[in-house]
C-alpha cells in the first residue's frame, strides 16, 4: 500500500516541555487510522504539526511524497480537515458556508456546484440548505462541520473528534459518511474518546501517552497484547467481603471488582470461567439477577496500556 | 471571488446598521437645511433706550426725541427700577435730557445730557446715534441756521443711507451647510466603518475560521490581500454614497472650491476610519463588543470633536483632548475651509497642517496593527 502520510521523528516543545516526542509512524492509503490517547497526550499537537499549523522542532513530515510546509498548497489541495469545534459563518445559511469552504479550494463554479450537493446528501442536511447555523442543533451543525471539511473531495481527511456531544442519530449518521468517505477512496485520520467507533471505524489505531507512541496495530492486534481474556460481569446484592478476597484467590483471576452491586471477575486464561462462578455462587447460596461473559474491550487495553481512561 | 462574494453576503446581512447611520445624516442634513434657510448675514438690530425728558417736548427737544424712537426701542421704566432694568439688560441706555436742552443747543452751549449704559455693544449703538445727532446738530447751529433750517437739515444729513455691497464670492450660508453637513459625515463615516470592518474581520479572522483557511489551497496573502481590498472598496462606496448625497443635499454649495476641499478633506478622514477600523479590528475578539466600541469612538469622538456641537461652544479642556482624536482635525479643517475667501497655495497653508495630521493618523493606525498583528503570529 502507498503511504499517504509518512512522519519521521517529529518532536514538538512548547516552552521546553516536550509535546511530541521523536514520534514516527506511517498512514497507508485508503485506510482508516484512529489516534487514540488521553488529554494532553499530544494528539492535538501531532495533527497540526502534520497540518503545518504548528511549527516543528525537529523531524520531517512528508505527504503524498512531499515535504509538508504551510506554503505547500498543492498537498493541501487534497486535505480536508473537520476539528472539534464548529467553524463555520453565522450569517451565511447552510449552503453559503459550504460554498465558502469549497471555493477555497476549488474555482471551477459547475465543479463546485456538484462537489456541495453531494456533500449535502453526505451529511444528511438537503432540508436545511437555507438554514442558518443559528437554527440548527447541535448535531445538525456538526454535520455542517463536516460537509464544510469535505466538500471539496479531499484524499486525506483528519477528523478531530466529530461526534463529541452529538445526538445518536447524528453520530450514526456521521460515522456512515465516515465509512462512506473511505469506501470512496479517502485515507481518514480519525482521534476520538469513544472507544466503540474506533472499534466500529479504524482499521488499525495509534495509541499515545507523553507525546510517545505505546503502541499502534489493527484492533484485534491490540487486544491481543492484554493480560486478560474474558471479563464476567454479575449482578448481585449483597456480596461478603469474604467471597470477593476468595474469588481473587482463584489462579487464572487477574482481578476483582465489586461496586454498585456488580461484581467484575477478569481472567487473564482459561476455559469454563463462567461455568466455575456459577457452580461457586450456587454452592455459596449466593442469589444473582444477571451474569455475562465478554471478550476484553479496547477500552480494557487502554487502560492497561496508559494506565487511565481516555477522559483523565 | 469566494472570499469577496461572501465578504459581500456577510456585508448584505449587515446593510441595516449602514443605512441606518446614512439615515442619522441624512436627516441631520436636511433638517440642518431647513434650519438655516431663514439665516442671513447681517441683522438689523435696535437697542433698548429709555428717554427721560426733562424739558419741553418741542424745537429741537422734539425733534431729538423723535429721531432717537425712530431708530431705538424706546422703552418706559418707573424711576424707582432704572438702574435694575439697565442691570438685567432690559434696556441698553439710558438718557437724561434736562430742562435747559433746547435753550442752551440755540444759545450755542453744549446741551446738557446725562447717559447710563450697560457698556455692550447695543449701548453703544445708542451712544453713536446721539454723537451723530448733537454733532450734526452742533454744526448747522454754528452755521447760523435757524431752529426749523436746522432740524430739516439734521434729516437731510442723517437720514441718507449708504447702500453697501458685499462684494465678496463667499457664500457662508451655502458653506455653512456644506461644513455642517461634512462635519457630521464624520459620526457617519466613522461609526460605518469601524462598525462594518471590525465585524468583517471578528467573523473572517475568527479563529476556527482562520485555521480553516490556513489548512486550505488559498495563500494566507492572497486571503488577506483579498479582506484588505474588500473592506476598503466598502469604505471608498460609502464615501462615495455619501459624497453623491451632499451633492444632492447642499447643491450649488458642493461646487465650490471650499465644498471640493472638504471632499478630499472627507476622502483623507475615510482612510484614517479605514485603517482605525483595521486597528480595532485586530483587537477585538468577539462580535458583541462592536456595537459598545462604536459607541465609544464614533458617538465618543464626535461630540468630543465638533461634529454635532461647534466647536466654538466646547470648553477648552474639552478641545485639548480632542486634538489626540482624528475627528478633531477632520472638523477643524472644514471650519477653516467654511470661512477661507480666497483659495490659493498661500491660504491653504492653514489646512495642510489639520491634513497632514489626519495621513500621520492613517500611518499610525496601520503601524500598530502591523506590530499587534505580528506579535499576534508570533505567539500562536
Amino acid at each position: 500500500m502507498n503511504k499517504i502520510i509518512e512522519v519521521a521523528n517529529l518532536t514538538k516543545k512548547y516552552k521546553g516541555k516536550t509535546a511530541v516526542d521523536a514520534l514516527s509512524f506511517s498512514v497507508f492509503e485508503g485506510e482508516i487510522l484512529g489516534l487514540l490517547g488521553p488529554n494532553g497526550s499530544g494528539k492535538s499537537t501531532t495533527i497540526n504539526c502534520i497540518l503545518s499549523l504548528l511549527s516543528i522542532d525537529e523531524g520531517k513530515i512528508t505527504i503524498f511524497g512531499q515535504e509538508m510546509k504551510p506554503s505547500a498548497y498543492e498537498i493541501k489541495k487534497e486535505i480536508g480537515v473537520v476539528f472539534q469545534d464548529v467553524a463555520v459563518f453565522d450569517e451565511l445559511t447552510v449552503i453559503d458556508n459550504i460554498r465558502y469552504f469549497c471555493g477555497l479550494y476549488i474555482k471551477d463554479k459547475k465543479v463546485r456546484e456538484v462537489y456541495i450537493e453531494e456533500a449535502i446528501q453526505l451529511v444528511g442536511l438537503e432540508e436545511f440548505k437555507k438554514y442558518y447555523p443559528k437554527q440548527l442543533s447541535g448535531g445538525l451543525l456538526r454535520r455542517l462541520n463536516i460537509a464544510c471539511g469535505i466538500s471539496h473531495k479531499p484524499k486525506l481527511i483528519f477528523f478531530d473528534e466529530p461526534t463529541v456531544a452529538v445526538d445518536p442519530q447524528s453520530r450514526n449518521n456521521i460515522l456512515d459518511g465516515m465509512k462512506t468517505l473511505n469506501k470512496n477512496g479517502a485515507t481518514i485520520i480519525y482521534t476520538t474518546h469513544y472507544m466503540e467507533e474506533v472499534e466500529f471505524l479504524c482499521h488499525r489505531v495509534i495509541i499515545l501517552d507523553k507525546g510517545k507512541i505505546i503502541e499502534s496495530g489493527t484492533i484485534d492486534e491490540l487486544k491481543s497484547l492484554s493480560n486478560i481474556e474474558e471479563k464476567i460481569s454479575v449482578e448481585v446484592n449483597n456480596l461478603k467481603k469474604s467471597i470477593i478476597s476468595d474469588i481473587a484467590k482463584w489462579e487464572q483471576v487477574e482481578s476483582v471488582d465489586y461496586e454498585n452491586g456488580i461484581l467484575i471477575v477478569t481472567y487473564q486464561k482459561g476455559k469454563n470461567n463462567l461455568a466455575g462462578l456459577i457452580h461457586y455462587f450456587k454452592e455459596n447460596r449466593i442469589e444473582y439477577n444477571k451474569i455475562f461473559s465478554e471478550r476484553p474491550t479496547l477500552n480494557d487495553v487502554f487502560l492497561e496500556l496508559t494506565g487511565k481512561g481516555l477522559r483523565d | 471571488m469566494t472570499v469577496f462574494k461572501t465578504f459581500l453576503k456577510v456585508l448584505n446581512k449587515n446593510k441595516f446598521i449602514v443605512i441606518l447611520y446614512s439615515v442619522i445624516l441624512l436627516f441631520f442634513g436636511v433638517s440642518n437645511m431647513q434650519t438655516q434657510e431663514e439665516n442671513t448675514n447681517f441683522i438689523s438690530s435696535k437697542p433698548d433706550v429709555l428717554l427721560v425728558v426733562s424739558d419741553e417736548l418741542e424745537g429741537i427737544t422734539k425733534h431729538f426725541v423723535d429721531y432717537m424712537e425712530k431708530h431705538t426701542n424706546r422703552k418706559e421704566i418707573e424711576e424707582s427700577v432704572r438702574d435694575d432694568a439697565l442691570f438685567y439688560r432690559d434696556v441698553n441706555y439710558i438718557i437724561f435730557i434736562n430742562d435747559h436742552f433746547r435753550e442752551d443747543f440755540l444759545s450755542g452751549e453744549q446741551p446738557n445730557i446725562e447717559v447710563k449704559s450697560t457698556g455692550d455693544y447695543q449701548a453703544s449703538l445708542a451712544e453713536l446715534l446721539v454723537n451723530n445727532y448733537l454733532k450734526v446738530a452742533s454744526v448747522y447751529q454754528k452755521m447760523g441756521f435757524t431752529e426749523e433750517e436746522i432740524m430739516q437739515n439734521i434729516d437731510k444729513t442723517l437720514e441718507k443711507q449708504v447702500v453697501m455691497e458685499v462684494t465678496s464670492p463667499l457664500d457662508t450660508d451655502q458653506l455653512e451647510k456644506v461644513a455642517f453637513y461634512y462635519n457630521f459625515l464624520s459620526y457617519s463615516m466613522l461609526a460605518g466603518c469601524v462598525y462594518i470592518i471590525c465585524l468583517m474581520l471578528v467573523s473572517f479572522q475568527n479563529e476556527k475560521i482562520r485555521k480553516r483557511t490556513i489548512i486550505s489551497s488559498m495563500s494566507d496573502r492572497k486571503y488577506n490581500r483579498i479582506l484588505l481590498l474588500s473592506n476598503g472598496l466598502f469604505a471608498l462606496l460609502l464615501w462615495l454614497c455619501y459624497v453623491v448625497l451632499s451633492f444632492i443635499l447642499l447643491g450649488e454649495g458642493m461646487f465650490s472650491r471650499q465644498g471640493f476641499l472638504m471632499l478630499i478633506n472627507s476622502f483623507l478622514f475615510t482612510i484614517c476610519c479605514l485603517t482605525l477600523a483595521f486597528l480595532l479590528g485586530t483587537l477585538i475578539r468577539s462580535k458583541n463588543t462592536i456595537n459598545g466600541i462604536v459607541n465609544v469612538v464614533a458617538l465618543g469622538s464626535s461630540f468630543l470633536c465638533g461634529a454635532f456641537v461647534p466647536m466654538e461652544w466646547l470648553p477648552n479642556f474639552v478641545l485639548k483632548i480632542a486634538h489626540l482624536l482624528p475627528s478633531y482635525w477632520y472638523i477643524k479643517t472644514n471650519e477653516l475651509l467654511k470661512t477661507m475667501e480666497i483659495i490659493n497655495i498661500e491660504s491653504l497653508k492653514p489646512i495642510f497642517y489639520p491634513m497632514g495630521i489626519l495621513c500621520f493618523f492613517s500611518v499610525f493606525f496601520v503601524i500598530l496593527t502591523n506590530y499587534i498583528s505580528s506579535k499576534r503570529r508570533n505567539i500562536g
